[in-house]
């Protein structure tokens, strides 16, 4: 009896050790900045959800965040037909689902119907609506799908990136997944774990299976200065966006932390109100549809001060709609903003305004005068509006700002158009212009200074609707780029946006992460996580 | 007995009828509040006209507030509280899941501020002295002038429980009334007569004063509650604890209708509900 | 004595702080608004007495502008909320019956709702160029409006107990009207509970009015208020960098308490 127990004894020994092999599996663990609102790929809308989409989804095409270039994914090899219409997707061999169900042509036939369906609206599915009609998908064989879209597509590979490739059989439907990791736990208002997906079909160059990482654990987490103080404590090893006035205190106390992935795909704008809204009383509406007054006021505006004052120098003055971290499409012929306090002086001279005891005044004798609304609980915003009031003074224009809750302030500059300038940011999460096509069309809901125009409005938008239509139905990046720059040209005469910054891509990396090189592009620090690692942990597939 | 049953079933009634007022009131101001409706998914350019319009019906803009609480009050009788547009999930669910935690944070948090209030308001009539009186003043000015983010985040750097962040939040306003309250009647003649009698300070205390303010601290009770409750909001909010409060705030900033209009039923009737339990108290002993 | 010592010693310092606010010119030359860009976040110095700000503005100019709007507003916001749960809740526990039940249904139903949407009404119905001062005494005024519910229970409860007393009976008996009665008899008697509501109130609106600046209400930049000046306050690791960012909240906490001393008592008012 008593060797049976020793044997007992020594099987329950080897197998604790076998299974902790000293280390705890590894876990990362970082937050989510609001409740995750689906797991189901092609409905995503909001960050947290995209978060997870990027970490658990297989995509045909992946674009590599830090080269910007496209990489196969799912999707051996691709060909787009000439007219930009059908693009043939070679698919991998022999990969699995992570709950086992084979992937096949089927399989990506499934979601571009779910994609496309009309009951489904999500901004993903809306990219790829380039015309009426219907999309055909034709699966020749198991590993080869064709589609087939009513209207050229511009940029058509790229949008792809953002298409997670649902099981068409699977019981788990959208939580069988062919990423790198699956959603195993999620507790509402708590967090989301996310265990390794055991069939996903990436490997290291020695052969390993990845992600080397186990577990992700992802908190929803939405005070950022609880964020941080947790980091601070080691609680978590990564910050995705870090804001400015933290990442310089970060960079103080430990500079090998905080990482600056330079100019990121982010800005701040303020735009005036050029609608014909009864609420906006007329000579208002006269200063700002003039291109001599916005100029001036771009002019006025201290650009650089904005990016050291308020962004503490982590942020670039911008003049344009495009990032110059968007490698491709940005114009960098554009003639940097400039602060000029005289050249604004006689711009506005030259429109007819006069100074009057230090007050600005229009050739109707109107004091020059309007509100900048922005949205609360944004400290930088705030900041900015606070600095441009009082660079505007210095012109004698009377500037107030007035901060708003975002459903409020949606509502004035959507529905009522009751404001007179808004300052808002830009979140780009696409490099393709093409993606704003609603913003640059005068007729866009999104054209924000004047949306919805049932003409053009000036000679400088019927211009600018030209040139995007043309570059939408093209395929050669080339002759797209082209248009897009002389889009970029007139924006920078005519101001109707006045870009101020563009914000640097900070985040915290622990000293734990081995392998992170944050980019500009989102996800700025998790992009390549299915090779990063954990010091001193146990990883599946890592060397040992 | 009969009397009594029949009291209660007016006070039940009254309970009901408060509760669902309430929520068709909120229902109301939030409907026609500035901002309902918009969403800032509107303002992203890659969406079609398509799916801005579907957004847009999510919020059922174009249903009359009539037929909004006929809707309502129907579902209402089903146990459906609707869903919540912003996460998109059932109300009673997310209730469900959440209430169980607020519940206890709130009653640990109130149980905690009442002990600590009573204790201190008792000690500074028991033991007069302008020390005493003083610091406690000092600490309560100190605590009470502090914003509720603060208290929040020092609760979630010593990683203490969320429960004792409500507790101090509502201490210095409850002692502050308790002490005026005990102080004013512990200054009323029949306490000079019963010291003249010769009877004991703790017992005149705890047999004479607190009895006479007792009206007013079951009171206290009532609106400690609904103290207690505004409180938790913003530090559930703020701490990143997932109770009823952090989805009331999340609600209010997203103008979530059915699921604010269900929570404020919720928050009412726990409300009324408190203070006429307090309301029948004092009618017994009266 | 020892009261009378700490009572005028409150009493000068609160008259300071006052007078300082009130005559804010005198006491600096820097404009509040004014921004010192080179000079973000910077440490006190002989140039800037309390450092400057984020922007480079004055601390100390917009600690004590500041003062002005906090210390004015706030009191008067607290006295009105006050005085409508005073006269309300007089008349609810006085009369009782069915007038009692409904206004202590309001004011259960008032400290229900998200009273944050009325906020975010009002400021849909003022025009987005309001003037700063209109715009701050909006906010004050409504705070003091919708400031009355959470005494209110308390004053019905005491006036309830105050119905059947031998004084208000007397009164009765002499000819005391109702309003006579409320506001001679029940009222005097109740102002320990007053006292309370004051106190708390103050220091609930000044940090109030900061979070209702997020609605677009309460005090817009550049015009500062001790809740503004709050409101980073809980970015520890910025405090903790510049720990003079915490005058506004040693000023609010001085000044509750002074209150409380300066006030009188419960046995003084017995």
């Amino acid at each position: 009896m008593w060797g049976y127990l020793r044997i007992a004894l020594l099987f329950i020994l080897g197998c604790t050790t076998a299974t902790r092999g000293g280390e705890e599996p590894s876990e990362l663990h970082f937050c989510l900045h609001g409740e995750p609102k689906t797991f189901n790929p092609i409905l995503v809308d909001d960050e947290a959800s995209e978060n997870i989409r990027y970490l658990t989804g297989g995509v045909l095409i992946r674009v590599n965040r830090q080269t910007q270039a496209m990489e196969p994914g799912l999707a051996e090899s691709w060909k787009v037909s000439k007219d930009g219409r059908t693009i043939t997707f070679q698919l991998r061999k022999g990969l699995y689902f992570s709950d086992g169900t084979p992937f096949s042509s089927e399989d990506v036939a499934h979601t571009m119907r779910s994609l496309m369906d009309p009951q489904t609206h999500s901004a993903t599915g809306d990219a790829f609506r380039s015309g009426p009609g219907t999309i055909e998908v034709q699966t020749p064989s198991a590993d080869v799908v064709v589609v087939r879209f009513p209207a050229p597509v511009a940029g058509l590979e790229r949008l792809f990136d953002q298409v997670a490739i649902l099981s068409s059989k699977s019981p788990k439907k959208e939580m069988s997944v062919l990423g790198p990791y699956y959603v195993s736990e999620y507790k509402a208002g708590s967090y989301v774990l996310l265990r390794r997906n055991p069939n996903y079909w990436k490997h290291d160059a020695r052969g390993n299976p990845l992600p080397y990482i186990e577990i992700i654990r992802l908190d929803i987490q939405r005070n950022r200065d609880i964020e941080l103080m947790r980091f601070r404590r080691g609680e978590l090893q990564l910050i995705n966006r870090v804001d400015a006035e933290q990442f310089e205190r970060l960079q103080k106390e430990n500079p090998a932390v905080a990482r600056n992935a330079g100019t990121g795909l982010d800005g701040e704008e303020m735009w005036f109100n050029q609608t014909s809204s009864p609420t906006l009383q007329e000579y208002k509406r006269k200063w700002f549809q003039q291109t001599e007054f916005r100029r001036a006021v771009s002019m006025a505006i201290n650009r650089v001060d904005l990016s050291r004052v308020v962004f503490d120098g982590f942020a670039t003055p911008a003049f344009g709609p495009v990032s110059p971290s968007n490698q491709f499409w940005f114009n960098s012929s554009l003639p940097a903003p400039k602060h000029d306090l005289q050249g604004a002086q006689a711009l506005l001279s030259r429109a007819g305004f006069r100074l009057e005891g230090g007050n600005l005044k229009d050739p109707a004798g109107n004091r020059v005068e309007f509100t900048l609304i922005t949205n609360s609980g944004n400290t930088a915003r705030e900041k900015m509006a606070t600095m441009i009031q009082q660079d505007l003074a210095e012109l004698g224009i009377s500037m107030k700002v007035v901060t708003l809750d975002f459903p409020s302030l949606i509502e004035r500059i959507t529905r009522t158009f009751d404001y007179d300038a808004c300052l808002l940011g830009l979140v780009n999460t696409d490099l393709d212009p093409n993606g704003q096509l609603t913003v640059w069309l005068s007729s866009g809901e999104n054209h924000q200074w004047n949306p919805n125009e049932k003409t053009p409005a000036t000679a400088w938008e019927a211009e600018i609707d030209r040139l995007m239509r043309e570059q939408a139905s093209l395929s050669n990046e080339k002759l797209r780029k082209a248009k897009f720059d002389r889009v970029q040209e007139i924006v920078a005469e005519q101001q109707p946006f006045i870009y101020l910054v563009n914000k640097n891509a900070l985040s915290a990396v622990s000293a734990e992460v081995v392998g992170a090189s944050p980019v500009a592009l989102n996800p700025q620090v998790f992009w390549n996580i299915d090779t990063l690692r954990l010091n001193n942990s146990r990883e599946v597939g890592a060397k040992q | 007995m009969i009397h009594w049953i029949r009291k209660l079933g007016q006070k039940f009634a009254l309970l009901t009828a408060l509760a669902i007022v309430g929520a068709l009131l909120c229902a109301t101001m939030i409907r026609f509040a500035p901002g309902y409706g918009m969403d800032e998914r509107e303002l992203n350019p890659g969406l079609s006209q398509v799916s801005r319009d579907a957004i847009r019906s999510e919020y059922g803009t174009g249903e009359s507030l009539i037929s909004y609480y006929d809707h309502y009050l129907r579902s209402l009788l089903h146990g459906d509280l609707g869903t919540s547009v912003f996460l998109r999930r059932p109300v009673t669910e997310l209730l469900k899941e959440r209430a169980p935690l607020t519940a206890k944070t709130v009653s640990l948090g109130l149980l905690t501020a009442w002990i600590a209030a009573s204790g201190l308001a008792l000690l500074t009539i028991r033991f007069p002295s302008w020390i005493l009186g003083h610091s406690a003043t000092t600490l309560t000015g100190l605590l009470i002038a502090l914003p509720t983010a603060v208290i929040a985040l020092v609760f979630v750097l010593l990683r203490a429980p969320v429960f004792l962040g409500i507790a101090v939040v509502t201490f210095p306003k409850l002692f502050r009334y308790q002490q005026n309250l005990l102080a004013q009647a512990h200054a009323q003649p029949f306490v000079f007569a019963a010291q003249a009698r010769g009877l004991t300070r703790n017992r005149i205390l705890f047999r004479h004063v607190v009895p006479s303010v007792w009206p007013m601290l079951v009171a206290l009770l009532g609106v400690s509650s609904s103290m207690a409750f505004g409180a938790a909001i913003p530090l559930e909010a703020l701490s990143d604890s997932s109770g009823v409060g952090q989805l009331a705030w999340q609600a209010a900033l997203n103008r979530d209708l059915p699921l604010l209009t269900s929570i404020t039923l919720f928050v009412t009737l726990v409300t009324v509900g408190v203070n006429f339990v307090a309301d029948a108290t004092q009618e017994r002993r009266l | 004595m020892t009261q009378r010592v700490f009572r005028t010693i409150c009493c000068g310092i609160l008259g300071t702080v006052f007078v300082v606010g009130l005559f804010a010119q005198g006491f600096t030359h820097y404009p509040y608004a004014l921004q010192f860009r080179e000079f973000p976040n910077a440490a006190p110095s002989s140039m800037h007495l309390l450092g400057t700000d984020g922007l480079g503005r004055d601390f100390f100019a917009r600690v004590i502008y500041g003062t002005r709007v906090s210390l004015l507003l706030a009191p008067a916001a607290a006295l009105l909320a006050t005085a409508i749960a005073a006269v309300l809740g007089g008349v609810a526990g006085l009369r009782g019956g069915w007038l009692e039940t409904l206004i202590l249904a309001t004011a259960d139903l008032s400290m229900s709702l998200p009273l944050l949407f009325v906020l975010i009404a009002l400021r849909a119905f003022l025009p987005l160029d309001v003037s700063p001062v209109l715009s701050v005494v909006a906010t004050f005024v409504t705070l003091g409006l919708l400031g009355w519910p959470s005494s209110l229970r308390l004053v019905c409860a005491a006036s309830r107990n105050l119905r059947q007393s031998d004084h208000l009976l007397l009164a009765r008996a002499t000819g005391y009207s109702n309003s006579q009665m409320l506001f001679r008899q029940v009222i005097p008697h109740l102002r320990p509970i007053f006292l309370a509501q004051f106190w708390i109130s103050i220091p609930l609106f000044i940090l109030t009015e900061a979070t209702l600046s997020m609605l677009g209400l309460g005090v817009m930049e550049p015009l500062p208020s001790w809740g503004n000046l709050l409101r980073g306050s809980e970015d520890f690791s910025a405090m903790s960098a510049n720990p003079w960012r915490l005058v506004p909240l040693f000023l609010l906490v001085l000044t509750v308490i002074c209150f409380q001393f300066v006030l009188p008592s419960s046995e003084e008012l017995t």
